[in-house]
């Protein structure tokens, strides 16, 4: 089966709930740059050389170990290093190292082009927690449209290289018109590494880097993200486990939790700005990567000040009421970071996802009809 | 007793975890927990030879029988070294 169940450690869960009591920043996203040796279309974060400039300036290596250093002060036990591609940075290792050697559980999110020679040699030297590697599709051509290189075959070798020295690895998947014909061969592939993948075929409109166009973005119609979907469901699960999820869809329930854990109050409800920040590459904190606001300035305020403000500030974030009751809530992916990007307030009922829903509630019940007319029974 | 490991002790939200650090690969979990007796077994370990040291050390600083002791310090050293750690 792809899908080996993989459930968040207990413990890691269990110091999220404690902190939330407390209002410790458990974990904390780290976009090292916005530079990237690929160039992806639904990349939220990712500009060109010339206009990283012009948008403002990394942070130093010693400035990100001095953030990393307050905010562990402060709690984080969890630190995910991100991008852009994290290892442009001819720095990496140095912010890397540092963090891992306060005890902190450092991850990492790559393209996994770099993860060779000398990168690799240093990982196994000194390990991460986890390398989620973003597979963009099943062949050099789908790597050729989408990311601009042929970088397919290289990739896989990198991945089984860090697989077989013993460091965990997943695939994470995101489905766009450049490449939603390749989820069979995507799953295939996750399937014979032996790693866990996970897919999104939704796609947050890229406010950070069109310009501020809410609810825009290169990506498939409501429609085509649920049939992708609801594909990878019918191609990871076994008939079983199938049709007990397609029951439950029917009465509007999930069977499995969902990736961004979300309560369904007016409040944001997920970790983001509770338990959880996002530092960008140019130094701005806000509760969640996809979103621009509420922000603070650690730099300028010290980590410890700034949380308690992005705190105050999400928590008075307030969901659209018509979600609140809405029945299909539980099987909807909407959260905050959905609203705001989608129509640029966080209070604002984010129809692309409405469409979603239902299109993934439809077709998962005709798909289970179809299963089921298959099996002959 | 030796420690294989390379672990750091944090305490967060009133708990004490290990985190593996340096060439340690994380196991499943990634980290450890200690509840309060663990913890202080751990920071008893690198002055113990045997289980008996640990057994004495225990029974001096909490008001436990010896039999309650060994089963406790028994179950955790079986703990530390089923994740390799000692
Ligand atoms: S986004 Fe639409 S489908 Fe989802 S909970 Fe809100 S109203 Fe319901
Ligand atoms: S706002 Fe949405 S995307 Fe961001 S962390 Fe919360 S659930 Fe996840």
């Amino acid at each position: 089966m792809l899908n080996r169940k993989q459930t968040e450690p207990q413990l890691s869960k269990y110091l999220h709930a404690k902190g939330r009591a407390l209002g410790l920043p458990i974990a904390g996203n780290f976009e090292l740059t916005a530079r990237c040796n690929f160039d992806c279309p639904m990349c939220y974060v990712h500009l060109k050389s010339e206009d990283v400039e012009a948008a403002g300036r990394e942070l130093s290596a010693e400035q990100w170990i001095s953030i990393a250093r307050e905010a562990k002060d402060e709690g984080m036990v969890f630190a995910l290093l991100t991008g852009g591609e994290p290892f442009v940075r001819s720095d990496f290792f140095e912010i890397y190292h540092a963090m891992k050697q306060m005890g902190i559980m450092v991850s990492i999110n790559s393209n996994g082009s770099m993860l060779k020679g000398e990168v690799l040699r240093r990982l196994i030297d000194d390990p991460p927690f986890r390398v989620n590697v973003s597979l963009y599709g099943g062949s050099n051509e789908t790597y050729r449209r989408m990311c601009g290189r042929a970088a397919f075959d290289d990739v896989i070798e990198n991945i089984a290289a860090l697989k077989n020295a013993g460091i965990d690895v997943r695939l994470n998947v995101s489905v766009t018109p450049y490449n939603e014909g390749d989820v069979e061969d995507i799953c295939a592939c996750a399937e014979k590494l032996g790693v866990h993948m996970k897919l999104a075929s939704y796609m947050y409109p890229s406010v950070r880097v069109n310009g501020g166009k809410y609810g825009y973005g290169d990506r498939l119609s409501p429609e085509k993200a649920a049939a992708a979907s609801v594909r990878w469901d019918v191609l990871r699960f076994d008939d079983e486990t199938f049709s007990k999820r397609a029951e439950a869809m029917a009465e509007l329930r999930l069977t499995e939790e969902p990736e961004c854990p979300v309560d369904s109050d007016e409040g944001v409800g997920c970790r983001a700005g509770s338990t959880s920040f996002w530092m960008t590459w140019d130094g701005r904190m806000v509760p969640c990567g996809m979103m621009t606001f509420p922000v603070v300035h650690p730099l300028e305020l010290g980590f410890k000040a700034a949380w308690q403000e992005l705190r105050r500030a999400t928590s008075e974030i307030r969901l659209p009421p018509k979600c609140k009751t809405c029945p299909k809530r539980s099987v909807c992916a909407m959260c905050a970071a959905v609203c705001v990007t989608e129509t640029g307030e966080f209070g604002k009922v984010p129809e692309y996802v409405c469409r979603m829903t239902d299109a993934v509630i439809s077709q998962t019940k005709a798909a289970y009809e179809e299963r089921k007319s298959e099996n002959g029974n | 007793m030796e420690i294989k490991k390379e672990l750091i002790k944090r305490e967060i939200a009133g708990e004490t975890v290990l985190i593996p650090v340096g060439k340690t690969v994380y196991d499943s979990n990634g980290l450890f927990m200690l509840n309060e007796l663990g913890a202080f077994i751990w920071e008893h370990l690198p002055e113990a030879d045997i289980a008996e040291d640990i057994c004495r050390i225990v029974t001096d600083e909490y008001d436990v029988d010896l039999d309650t002791a060994k089963r406790d310090v028994e179950e955790f050293l079986q703990r530390l070294s089923s994740h390799g750690i000692i």
